[in-house]
Parts: structure tokens; C-alpha cells; sequence
């Protein structure tokens, strides 16, 4: 039991681990610009090429290709019903869930207020989908390699087109084939027809038509295979299927399932190393890794431990009564005492842990690892249901996307946790009554406020939208789940989409579903727009102003490394990180924390109904 | 300025002729040339030589003479995966899991160990008496507001039987609109909790459950009417028993049978839930054909020893069984149930 339980996340950390490390050289190579091309392909980067940028042409370059992706995007859902591969004859998505969608692709969130068999076709799977999913993930991948280049005191940061097309060609496309490859192998469909009827096994299981005919069960098919594998390893997220990555055609062995599952943690864990080549400093670069491989394990043993090594308390027995006294100013004397039965258990037998939302082809700790690594790398995609883990289980998704630095999406996690360490040096050098320097380069206030800045973007379109939507019917009509996980539920989405994970608990109701549905749920137009913006910013402004700041900071001249120098590449500053972390994502997330997850662990259940 | 949106339109189709064009159709060809069993669906053949479904999308069974797979989310439709989305905390959660349970579930040691549940939960509900109070019924409506109104909606003769009482109950649904001012014209799910209070002082000991009478012409009709027995009771209201009785020692049921999977198609239940069921369906089988039980059972017993695997051999996860493809070999072996 305990090698079935463990076996799996530490299989996943030491191959992610140990392939980080010849990929971040192969990346480095890359970004550098050291390989020669093929003539075809030398020919198209030279199409591509607009010369060295300064980093104000570079960041412009970079938004100027988000709004050609932003409309993109939006044409090829909009004509959808008009388009070949459409064979099931799928109408439009709602204008709102189109905006939605759109900027979740293009921001790398994949938080999906559709269901993607339910109302997309094959043509709007490839080529909005596959294409956001290649595509988005290289702009973050984009954004660290020219802070890397400013941080080296270049005032040119190299071509933005240029090292997109190195990102996309050299780097997405080879490894995307080998894992689409393995999960076509596995049982991942690869076709361009849209759907099989078949008669069941059992005729008319499936029920009866009213002309009393069996009813067949129709099963949805198509490039899974291809979205499959860009989608976890561009840290994406957003399912060829509603139910993402636990669908059986999307992951259909225990085998996919591990390398669904490394397939997300790659890039992220080559990013940071390649971090440290290119700069010159692996020795720093490894003291980030380590701190960062140390918050992943936390999270995964947390998750784990609560989900897969308890079972559901929703069934279990709760032995005896308890009561609170609760102040109230309303109660006499002040306090309101509030008792919760005695529960008794239901005949389960739950020695595997809390099934509820797991599939079984995975093995035993399979959902609780994935569901913890999932929101640690940003990525989104799940092989278990989020909204049915465990209370406090559910923590450890949640505290990856409020962090965000946990290896983090595509390049930007890395970024992310540059502004940490920013910090962190700042508040070591107040602390010793110091100049703070990093890189040699003394830290300026200009450059500690654009890391502010980057950073509360985070906890403020978190916090402020989900109290918004807590406080009036947009949020309360959408929740499914009645008490403190109803709040959860809000929270979640809203962490979700400012991380750019793209993780949800899936039974808040935002789908508006195809123009024309009678019975979309209620509150999906604010849900649409509200999340739309909440990605928008909380994509671009932690993008843009790391940039400025890595640029301001490398124009700097070099300190001489001195005796009171805060050497980065020792246990002091990996302690130092760590702590600022914790400290600082503790001091913005704790009060909400207890609100939902821990509110409800502690609370009464089962509740309600 | 203009420069860059040019080059941003070059590598709009640069990328879009590698990413949406080229890399699908390699995999595609591959697909297609080298694995079409999984590149279409990993489609299985039935007896007939006609496609019964997928080896990795599960689908309903409801013969006792075969294997069920795990309760779904999504009713089964691959064409709209779901999950439950019901946290831990949620009534609603606990409320499914006991009515699966209720009619399967068997006493573990006593007396009457191997023995069936349901007929006690039927008798105690009889006598219509719940933690000391009477009308078991309306304390359910009463406990569980949202339970009622599920109810209600769930079938239109559901809510059919709801006008009907409310149009014989004028008085009670007056006094209703009087307390709730804000609904001046209730539908019928709205008077749930008010109809099962007043269902169950009319009727003790009963719940409105749908029966099927045969009519003239060989034709069936369906009804709601008041019963004391039958899988509504045996369902609803196990988990009511159950706290009335918290120390009766009944047989865990594997959790994976109780349970909604993520994406609701989860074609596996593991071994341990084939070997809870495979009494049921050996026996089926063996009344069907006629033959000795005990041979049905080892023969199928040996099915499921051949079509159990499990992740990465055992390493990281308990063996489990595909409910399909066990069943398209029971339906081979010994013909349509």
C-alpha cells in the first residue's frame, strides 16, 4: 500500500527532474541561436525577422501578436457552424463565451466555460485549440528568454518572431509528436470524424426512443491524440473532452496517465534550468529548482495525504455529537450554541481513499498527485474531479495557483518567481541595512515597485471579484454546492483564471453552452466576462512589467561581488526564498483559506439538502 | 508599428500550417495507417460482427446477468462527459451513495448474515416512527427540503400527483400561500415539503411510488401510488434507517461501486467489485441456462482472473476488470440474456 500510494509522484519528480536537465541545455542552445537550419526553415525565420529589439519593440511586438491571436481566435469560433469538420453540425458558442474562451486560450488559462464535445468541432479543436495551445505557450516561454537577455545587460533582447518560431519548431513540435505518439498508441483517437453511434451491448440500456426504438450510444471522437500532447506540454489545460484528461480517450492507461502527467512538468522544470545556462549562474538556477521541487513535493504529499490516505468524509461515521458556542449578539448571553449530530457510516469500503470523481485505470494516488502537480505548473488539465476531493485535499490545488511560482506555467512561473526573489533579496538587505543587488546589480526602488506591482495583481483579481461575486445572486446562483465549499467553488474560479490555470471546480455553473440553448445556467454571462478580464490582466501585466524591471535592472552597471554580497546560489538564500514565499502567500491567502476549504473540513458534513 | 503586424501575420501562418495543418496530418497518417483500432475509437465487435461499443467508454448494464459498471454522472452519453461535481460536504453526495446501497447491501455477521437489508429498512418503515416521533416521511421532506423537490421534478407524474393534491387540498395550499407571501402561484415543486407533510398523515407507513398494473389490450400503465414496500423505500430511505441503527454490521461495498467516475464513461471497476457482483451474475446465468451454479461461477470467476490488470502491474495501483469487454465474452460464451 505504501509503494502504490508513493510510488507514482516520486517516479514523476525524478523523471522530470533528470530530463530537465539535458532539455534545458537543449533549450539554451536554442534561445541562443546556436543551431543551423534546415534551408526551408532558415528561409521562413528570415520572413519572420525584424531585427534586434530594445525591450519597449520587444513587449510591443508581444502584445501586437496577442491582439492578431485575440482575433484569430475569435473568427474561427465564430464561424464554426459554417466550417468543414463539423459533421455533427454544431451551431455557434454564445458571443460571451466566445470572448471568454478566446482570451482563455490566448492568456494559456484553458479555463473552459464550454465542454468541448458537447460543442465544438474538429475544425475549431485544430485550429483553435491545437493552434492557442502551441502558440500561447510560447509567448511565455518568449517573455523569460528576453528578461534573461536584458538581465545579461544586453539593450537589444533579440527577436520576439524569431524566438517564437525557434520556441514553436525546435522546441513544441518534436516533443509533441513523440507524446501525441505514445497516447495514439495507448488508445487516443486520431481521426477527423466527429462521432460513432453503436448499439449497445445490452440493446436499449441506453433507454428507448419515443417510437420505442433502442437508443444508440454515441461516441464522440477525433484528433485527441494531437490536442492531447500540446496540451499538457504547453502547460495548457483545456480538454479535447468536458472532463479533460480523466476521459478515457484522452488518457486511456495508467501508462498515459504518467506521462500525461510529465508531460505538463517538463518544460516547466527545463525552464528554470536553462534560466541558469543562459545566465551563467546553473548554480543559482539549481538553488530555485530545489526550492521549488521542495513547495511541489509539499503540495503533492498534502494532497495525497488527505485525499487518497483518508476516505470521504461525506460517507464515514461521526461518532459523536459536538457542540460550539458560537458568538452571536443576537443569542442571550452572547453565545449560540449549535450542535451537530451524531453521524452514522455508510457500508463503504474506502480503503483506496476518496473515489468520488477518481477513475480507477490510473492507479491509487493518481487523482490526488495529478490534481496538485496540475495547478503547481499552471496547467489545468485534470484526471479527477477537483469539486469532489476532499476538503482540505483541495487545498493543495488551490495554494499552487495562489503561489503561482511553483515551477509555474511556461516561462511565466519562472518570471513569478523572479519578483519573489526580488523581494525576498530586498527584504534581506533591509533586514541587514544593505543595498539589495541581484546579478551584481544593485536593486533600485524603481525596480522593487514594478515587482510589486506584478505581484498584487495576483492576490487583488483573486480576492476583489470573488468577495464581488460571493456578496450578490451572480455568484450564489451559479454555486452547486451548498455552504462554505460553495464559496470554495467561487474562490476556485477565480484563483483559476488569475493564475491562468484553467483548473475548476466544474460544478459552479458558468456555461452558457451554443447560441440558441434554453436552459443556459443563469449567471454565465458575468462569469464570462468577469474571468475574460480577470485573465486578460492577470496574464499581461505580470508579463510586461517583469520586463521593464529586468531591463531597468540589467542597463545597470555591475557591482564588484563584495564580503557583505548575498551569495544567490547558497542554502541561505534558498531558505530566504522559501521563507518569502510561504510568508507572503500565507499573509495574502490564509484569511480565504479558512473561509472555504478549512471552514469546511472543520464544519458540519454532510450539510445541507 | 506596421512592420511588426506584418511580421505578426507571418508567424500567424507560419504557425498556423505547422501547427493546425502539417502536425495533425503526420499523426493522422500514422494513425490511420499504423494503429486504426485506436486511432478510431478502439471500436469492439459484438456477435453479430456490428460495433457494441468502445473498449474504453463505459455503457449501462441492467441484466442481473451482467457486470455493472460504476454509477454515472453523465448517464453514460460519450458525447457529454460529466462528473457529479458533489463535494464531500454535500447531503446530496451521501443521499446517492445510500440509495445505491440500500437494495444490495447484506448483513455481515448475526443471525442472518448474507442476508439482504432491505426487507428490515421495508418493515421499519412501516411502522412509520422515526428517533421516536411519528410519520417518517414528512420528517425526510422536513430534513431535506431539496430531496422533496428533486422528487417532484424528477418525473412529470411526479408533479402531476402534486397538482392533484394540491387541487384536492385547497385549505392547506391557501395557508401556504398566506406564510410564503413572495409566491403567490406555487408550482408543484414549491409545495413538495407541504405535500409529503400532509402525504404522510394521510398515508402512514407509505411513500408515493410509481407502480405498473396491467390494463386490457396486453398493454402496462403507470401510476403514483401510496406503497409500504419497494426499491423507493429500500433506497430513500437506508440512510434514515441507518442512524436509527448505526451498529448493525453490514458488508462493505467496494467504493468504487457507489461512486461517480471524473468523467462519468470509466469503463474499469476493480477486481474486488467483479467478485462482489459475481454471485448475482453467476447465478442469473445459471438459472437462465439451467445448469449448476457453482460451475457458472468458477467459469466466469476465471473471466475476470484473465481480464484483470492493473497499473503498471500492480505497482501503483489494485487490479481492475473492463466491464465491457467482460461482458461482450459472457454475451459470446452463453448467448443473449
Amino acid at each position: 500500500m505504501i509503494i502504490q500510494t508513493w510510488l507514482l509522484p516520486v517516479a514523476l519528480m525524478a523523471a522530470a527532474t533528470i530530463i530537465a536537465f539535458p532539455l534545458s541545455k537543449y533549450l539554451a542552445w536554442i534561445m541562443d541561436g546556436k543551431y543551423r537550419p534546415l534551408p526551408v526553415l532558415g528561409w521562413c525565420e528570415k520572413r519572420l525577422d525584424s531585427g534586434p529589439q530594445d525591450w519597449k519593440q520587444y513587449t510591443g511586438s508581444l502584445l501586437i501578436f496577442a491582439i492578431v491571436m485575440f482575433i484569430f481566435g475569435y473568427l474561427v469560433l465564430a464561424i464554426q457552424p459554417w466550417m468543414p469538420l463539423n459533421t455533427d453540425g454544431k451551431g455557434m458558442l454564445f458571443p460571451t463565451a466566445i470572448f471568454n474562451s478566446v482570451i482563455s486560450f490566448m492568456t494559456n488559462t484553458n479555463l473552459q466555460h464550454y465542454s468541448g464535445d458537447q460543442h465544438l468541432s474538429n475544425f475549431s479543436q485544430i485550429f483553435f485549440c491545437i493552434w492557442n495551445m502551441f502558440v500561447s505557450a510560447a509567448v511565455g516561454f518568449c517573455a523569460l528568454v528576453a528578461i534573461i537577455r536584458a538581465f545579461r545587460g544586453a539593450a537589444k533582447l533579440g527577436n520576439y518572431f524569431v524566438d517564437m518560431w525557434r520556441v514553436l519548431v525546435y522546441a513544441f513540435l518534436p516533443v509533441a509528436l513523440i507524446f501525441a505518439f505514445i497516447f495514439l498508441v495507448q488508445g487516443s483517437p486520431m481521426t477527423l470524424q466527429s462521432s460513432h453511434n453503436v448499439s449497445t451491448l445490452e440493446p436499449a440500456a441506453m433507454g428507448t426512443t419515443d417510437k420505442g426504438e433502442a437508443k444508440p450510444q454515441n461516441i464522440v471522437v477525433g484528433p485527441v491524440a494531437a490536442l492531447e500532447s500540446i496540451k499538457m506540454l504547453g502547460t495548457n489545460g483545456g480538454g479535447f473532452f468536458g472532463m479533460n484528461s480523466a476521459h478515457p480517450f484522452e488518457n486511456p492507461t495508467g501508462l498515459t496517465n504518467f506521462f500525461i502527467t510529465l508531460a505538463m512538468m517538463i518544460f516547466p522544470f527545463a525552464l528554470v534550468l536553462m534560466y541558469g545556462r543562459m545566465l551563467g549562474r546553473f548554480r543559482h538556477s539549481l538553488v530555485i529548482f530545489t526550492v521549488m521541487s521542495v513547495l511541489m513535493a509539499c503540495t503533492i504529499v498534502w494532497s495525497v495525504y488527505w485525499d487518497t490516505l483518508h476516505p470521504n468524509p461525506g460517507l464515514t461515521a461521526h461518532r459523536t455529537a459536538r457542540t460550539y458556542q458560537i458568538p452571536s449578539a443576537a443569542a442571550k448571553g452572547g453565545q449560540l450554541p449549535v450542535t451537530l449530530q451524531a453521524v452514522a457510516g455508510l457500508p463503504v469500503d474506502q480503503y483506496l481513499g476518496n473515489l468520488e470523481g477518481k477513475e480507477m485505470r490510473f492507479g491509487t494516488s493518481a487523482g490526488a498527485t495529478f490534481d496538485a502537480i496540475t495547478t503547481d505548473v499552471t496547467c489545468g488539465a485534470v484526471n479527477a474531479e477537483q469539486d469532489s476531493l476532499n476538503p482540505l485535499a483541495a487545498l493543495a490545488p488551490m495554494v499552487g495557483m495562489w503561489l503561482n511560482c511553483i515551477f509555474g506555467g511556461k516561462g511565466v512561473g519562472m518570471i513569478n518567481m523572479l519578483l519573489y526573489v526580488i523581494i525576498g533579496i530586498f527584504i534581506a538587505g533591509q533586514m541587514v541595512g544593505r543595498t539589495p543587488e541581484y546579478l551584481g546589480k544593485k536593486i533600485g526602488a524603481r525596480e522593487v515597485k514594478l515587482a510589486v506591482i506584478a505581484l498584487l495583481v495576483h492576490p487583488f483579481m483573486i480576492l476583489f471579484p470573488t468577495g464581488l461575486f460571493a456578496a450578490t445572486a451572480w455568484g450564489l446562483q451559479a454555486i452547486s454546492n451548498p455552504g462554505a465549499h460553495g464559496f470554495s467553488q467561487m474562490l476556485f474560479q477565480f484563483s483559476s483564471a488569475s493564475a491562468n490555470n484553467g483548473a475548476a471546480f466544474d460544478g459552479l455553473g458558468v456555461s452558457y453552452g451554443l447560441v440558441g440553448n434554453t436552459s443556459p445556467s443563469p449567471m454565465a454571462i458575468p462569469w464570462d466576462i468577469a474571468t475574460g478580464l480577470v485573465m486578460l490582466f492577470s496574464r499581461y501585466l505580470p508579463i510586461v512589467a517583469p520586463i521593464a524591471m529586468a531591463a531597468y535592472l540589467g542597463a545597470k552597471k555591475a557591482s564588484p561581488f563584495g564580503l557583505g554580497t548575498l551569495r544567490d546560489d547558497s542554502l541561505t538564500f534558498g531558505i530566504l526564498l522559501f521563507g518569502t514565499i510561504v510568508i507572503v502567500g500565507a499573509l495574502l491567502f490564509l484569511p480565504v483559506a479558512a473561509l472555504g476549504p478549512v471552514a469546511e473540513h472543520l464544519g458540519p458534513i454532510p450539510f445541507g439538502g | 508599428m506596421l512592420r511588426y503586424i506584418a511580421k505578426s501575420f507571418w508567424l500567424l501562418f507560419f504557425s498556423v500550417v505547422i501547427c493546425c495543418v502539417l502536425y495533425p496530418l503526420v499523426l493522422w497518417s500514422i494513425g490511420q495507417a499504423a494503429f486504426p483500432f485506436q486511432a478510431n475509437g478502439s471500436l469492439l465487435t459484438g456477435p453479430d460482427g456490428k460495433p457494441v461499443g468502445s473498449r474504453l467508454i463505459a455503457q449501462p448494464f441492467t441484466k442481473d446477468e451482467y457486470f455493472q459498471p460504476r454509477p454515472s454522472a453523465a448517464s453514460y452519453n460519450a458525447a457529454a462527459s460529466a462528473s457529479s461535481s458533489l463535494a464531500a460536504s454535500n447531503y446530496a453526495l451521501r443521499d446517492r451513495v445510500a440509495r445505491t446501497l440500500g437494495p444490495i447491501v447484506k448483513y455481515r455477521s448475526g443471525a442472518r448474515a448474507g442476508q439482504l437489508v432491505a426487507p428490515d429498512v421495508e418493515s421499519w418503515f412501516g411502522q412509520d416512527k422515526f428517533q421516536g416521533n411519528p410519520h417518517i416521511v414528512a420528517q425526510w421532506a422536513d430534513l431535506h427540503n431539496s430531496l422533496a423537490q428533486a422528487w417532484v421534478n424528477a418525473d412529470p407524474k411526479n408533479g402531476a400527483y402534486v397538482d392533484d393534491w394540491a387541487k384536492k387540498h385547497p385549505a392547506n395550499v391557501a395557508k401556504w400561500i398566506k406564510d410564503n407571501p413572495g409566491t403567490p402561484q406555487p408550482k408543484a415543486a414549491d409545495l413538495a415539503v407541504l405535500f409529503f407533510e400532509t402525504f404522510s398523515g394521510e398515508n402512514p407507513g407509505k411513500f408515493p411510488s410509481a407502480v405498473t398494473h396491467a390494463v386490457a389490450g396486453g398493454k402496462t400503465e403507470t401510476t403514483i401510488e401510496p406503497v409500504g414496500v419497494g426499491a423507493d423505500i429500500q433506497s430513500i430511505f437506508f440512510d434514515m434507517w441507518r442512524q436509527e441503527h448505526p451498529d448493525a454490521d453490514i458488508q462493505d461495498v467496494p467504493g468504487d461501486l457507489v461512486t461517480t467516475s471524473a468523467s462519468g464513461l470509466d469503463p474499469h471497476i476493480t477486481l474486488q467489485s467483479a467478485e462482489f457482483q459475481l454471485e448475482r451474475v453467476s447465478s442469473a446465468w445459471a438459472a437462465k441456462k439451467k445448469t449448476d451454479a457453482s460451475v457458472i461461477r468458477k467459469d466466469i470467476g476465471k473471466i475476470l482472473q484473465r481480464n484483470a490488470a492493473a497499473p503498471w502491474e500492480g505497482l501503483i495501483g489494485e487490479k481492475f476488470v473492463n466491464v465491457v469487454e467482460v461482458n461482450l465474452e459472457l454475451r459470446k460464451l452463453y448467448g443473449a440474456p
